[in-house]
């Protein structure tokens, strides 16, 4: 197994340092909160899954090789969102525009022109998986 | 009212979240090493493949066929179900999970709702949340629920929702549904039963209640009340913090060896110590428990269980392996093949309550305090597996699992990957 970076720490708990004993007692002892990242991040836990990002073939797609996804089957896709897809056999992250009762699959980015539009349901080769509501990223 | 909720093909549906390509194909998942058949898509089970088959029986019509062959995931479809479980929660006030795939609703003081609708919107919930097809069914009582979820495997226009709540639709049912799949009718009943030339479950409800009351005791009344529509099992929730955890297992083939049911004892025991630590428990006592296989009436059988009730309360990774260990020396018996075993912690106290004891110095404790942390961090941060003490199951390592798939939801270095296009 590859060891892998604490940034992945996965239970959303930080990796607790032990206490600093000091001279007076902390005005704060009695105060246990603390920022959960997890909280933050991850609304419906029955529905939120992670994804990696693993190949990128377009500039300027908000998402880069290695960034993780946050992808959540709770939520429909809206116009605009983007979403995890499952086209030919493997996950691509789309752009969803939503026209009329039908859904369009879009190339991330607006410019590419690479990449044709394909339109969900008429057949079922195509489906969304879950919309994106997060791109974590290392700095 | 109940409502029983029960995953379809729950193992081979938990793949397919994964691998969407393998909807509407043949698709198996075997058991710990690789040994038989334990969850089938509808295909497979088209293809004639039984459940229980070993895979050595169908490798050949696997490969002939095109067969998408799973190892067992237990850590993917343990978190699938939690998924489940609490989407379950959102739609009744009690849940009680009943095993790894169903779980028990209680829907009492909900007598206003629209049932069948109601059915159907929860097993919609849990696909388009977790990915999970779910059969859903309610009734007035438990026995009923559950025929009424297996009405929803068979009939798909039901769209995985049944509501069975009148008298003529009950009887129509129970007239059509075989005795002997009851829940509640064991192989011994159903072997009298037969004898009896009682074949559905509305024949089994026509008897009269004194026979049986004498052929069949309190279980198999409590059965035909409930059949006739009068609740009778009582209603288990397990939302506190447990009582008592228990982890047990069956093995794919009979251990008849010391060491290795050592190996797998001391597994049981570690994974058990773990859910007491996450929930803040300590435990009083310990039991290990082990049996033949009581299917196989050619060989010698056995039952043992060995209670140990321990120094001081303990939520210690070595001290509950080790006595776990000491309870299944003291009943193991050579000779015999053992088909189940297990650990049960029971008598527990919450940590913040408890009082260490005068006889136990507690340097030795804060020491093996500190020990039993970093194995939970460890385990946090690299899985269940990455950290075995001692005697504790390289046989995990060593088992075929030539078929597994990632841990796609409970390993940063296994989820699944994206291309962005």
């Amino acid at each position: 197994m590859q060891p892998h970076p604490t940034t992945d720490l996965p239970s959303g708990e930080l990796p607790f340092m032990g206490e600093v004993k000091a001279g007076f007692p902390s005005p704060a002892e009695d105060l246990r909160e603390k920022l959960d990242l997890v909280k933050l991040l991850v609304r419906h836990s029955a529905s939120t899954f992670f994804f990696r990002i693993d190949g990128v073939s377009m500039v300027d797609a908000d998402m880069d090789e290695g960034d993780i996804i946050i992808v959540d089957r709770s939520l429909s896709p809206f116009n605009g969102c983007k979403a995890v897809c499952f086209i030919d056999g493997e996950y691509t992250v789309k752009r969803v525009e939503i026209k009329g009762t039908e859904a369009v699959l879009l190339p991330c980015n607006e410019k590419n022109t690479k990449f044709k539009p394909i339109h969900v349901g008429a057949d079922n080769n195509f489906l969304i998986w879950g919309v994106v509501t997060w791109i974590i990223k290392k700095a | 009212m109940y409502a029983l909720a029960d995953c379809n093909n729950f193992f081979v549906s938990c793949e397919r979240v994964f691998r969407p390509d393998l909807n509407g194909k043949p698709v198996i998942v075997l058991s710990n090493n690789d040994g038989c058949t334990i969850s089938r898509s509808n295909e497979a089970k088209a293809l004639g493949i039984k459940m229980g088959d070993p895979y050595f029986k169908v490798k050949d019509l696997a490969e002939r066929c095109g067969v998408a062959v799973f190892s067992s995931n237990y850590a993917l479809y343990g978190d699938m179900s939690r998924r489940v479980q609490e989407v379950l929660r959102s739609y009744a006030p009690g849940v009680e999970q009943y095993s790894i795939d169903e779980a028990f609703l209680d829907l009492s003081g909900c007598e206003g709702l629209e049932f069948d609708a109601y059915a159907k919107a929860i097993s919609q919930a849990c696909l388009r949340l977790t990915g999970i097809p779910v059969s859903v069914g309610i009734a007035p009582t438990k026995t009923l629920a559950k025929i009424a979820s297996k009405l929803c495997k068979q009939y798909p226009k039901l769209r995985g929702g049944c509501y069975l709540h009148r008298p003529q639709d009950i009887e129509k049912v129970l007239r059509g549904f075989p005795a002997a799949d009851v829940w509640g009718i064991g192989r011994r009943s159903s072997a009298k039963l037969q004898k009896m030339s009682i074949r559905s479950a509305w024949d089994y409800t026509q008897l009269p209640e004194t026979t049986v009351r004498k052929l069949f005791a309190l279980p198999g009344f409590k059965t035909w009340k409930e059949l006739r529509g009068v609740p009778c099992i009582e209603f288990e929730d397990l939302i506190e913090p447990k009582q008592s955890i228990c982890v047990s297992r069956s093995f794919a083939r009979e251990i008849d060896d010391l060491p290795l049911l050592s190996e797998q004892v001391a597994n049981f025991a570690g994974s058990a110590v773990a859910k007491l630590r996450k929930q803040g428990s300590l435990a009083l006592e310990l039991a290990v428990f082990a049996f033949t296989n009581r299917f196989k009436e050619s060989a010698p059988q056995t039952y043992g269980s060995q209670l140990v009730v321990l120094p001081e309360a303990s939520s210690d990774y070595r001290t509950l392996i080790q006595a776990s260990l000491e309870a299944l020396k003291a009943l193991f018996r050579p000779g015999y093949g053992y088909k189940k075993a297990g650990v049960v912690i029971t008598r527990l106290v919450q940590a913040e309550d408890h009082t260490g004891s005068l006889f136990i110095d507690s340097e030795t404790q804060e020491r093996e305090g500190r020990l039993s942390s970093a194995i939970d961090a460890i385990h946090r941060s690299y899985g269940r597996e990455s950290l075995l003490l001692g005697t504790q199951g390289d046989g995990h390592i060593r088992m075929a699992r030539d078929h597994q798939s990632p841990h796609y939801t409970t390993l940063w270095e296994d989820i699944p990957r994206v291309k962005v296009k």
